[in-house]
């Protein structure tokens, strides 16, 4: 092989392996990103590891299916929900039927209606305890839970969360309608009790 | 001009910014004159920032942070 035909391919090398290194380096600056969606995906510190870990893995042996100036923190996070679903961690399937939820407003009515009915609404979430979200996030079906963490938690726009869940957008919009809903349910439940 | 039923269909939807231009000028007229609809609103957004606050999980452990370094490609 001639000087001149080495020269280009040893050119072509360096960019690759550029492109590799800048592609790495990015993606790893949005591990502690990856790593909070992923507590909520899963049930433990110890699969949330484990999950975050092979996705990296996945993420820099397929960068090159990566296309530079899309959205790589959906990208890693598609990544991620279909390696969730792939180790049987959670079963895909249709969306759970579950009664009709209550309304928009449940929660609110519900906490008025538990106190002196001077309800301040900018004091009135003090009358719920981090446990009440946490017990509450943990009741409400993996499906509505997992556009609810991408969206309100994560911050994803319903395009993204529809992209990294393979879903509509109208899919998307539909579960977070619900699953707020079934959440605050489950918070009014939690703080106030199901009785009344 | 949207009543109070069209504001509590559209109170998800105006947090998320999502309406349109013409719709979030409805509910804001709305929530400007309507204390029922007003009251929510603001719970609403309370219980958004305390939901977010209250799943905050820890940080990502520093021993994570250096196995996913150690997954780069080695430098030829």
């Amino acid at each position: 092989m001639s000087e001149t035909t080495r020269e280009p391919d040893a050119r072509r090398l360096a960019t690759v392996a550029r492109d590799r290194v800048r592609f790495e380096e990015d993606a790893l600056a949005l591990s502690d990103q990856v790593y909070r969606v992923a507590r909520h995906l899963v049930g433990s510190r110890e699969e949330a590891d484990d999950l975050v870990q092979e996705t990296y893995a996945r993420a820099f042996r397929s960068w090159r299916s990566f296309r530079p100036g899309t959205n790589l923190r959906a990208w890693l996070l598609r990544i991620l929900t279909n390696l969730n679903i792939d180790r049987g961690r959670r079963i895909q399937r249709q969306p759970e039927s579950r009664p009709l939820e209550e309304g928009d407003y449940f929660l609110y009515n519900k906490l008025e209606e538990s106190g002196d009915r001077t309800i301040d609404e900018d004091r009135v979430v003090e009358r719920l305890s981090q446990n009440d979200v946490v017990n509450a996030l943990s009741e409400v079906p993996h499906d509505f839970r997992d556009v609810i963490v991408l969206v309100d938690i994560g911050d994803f726009t319903y395009a993204d969360a529809a992209q990294i869940l393979d879903i509509p957008i109208g899919t998307v919009m539909s579960r977070l309608h619900r699953g707020r809903r079934i959440l605050k349910q489950a918070m009014a439940e939690s703080a106030v009790g199901s009785e009344s | 001009m949207c009543n109070c039923d069209e504001c509590e269909q559209w109170m998800q939807p105006y947090m998320d910014r999502v309406l349109t231009d013409a719709e979030r000028a409805e509910a804001e007229e709305h929530l400007d004159r309507c204390t029922y609809c007003r009251k929510r609103y603001r719970f609403e957004e309370h219980v958004r920032q305390f939901v977010r606050q209250a799943v905050e999980v820890e940080p990502m452990p520093a021993e994570l942070k250096h196995k996913l370094a150690a997954l780069r490609t080695p430098l030829q």
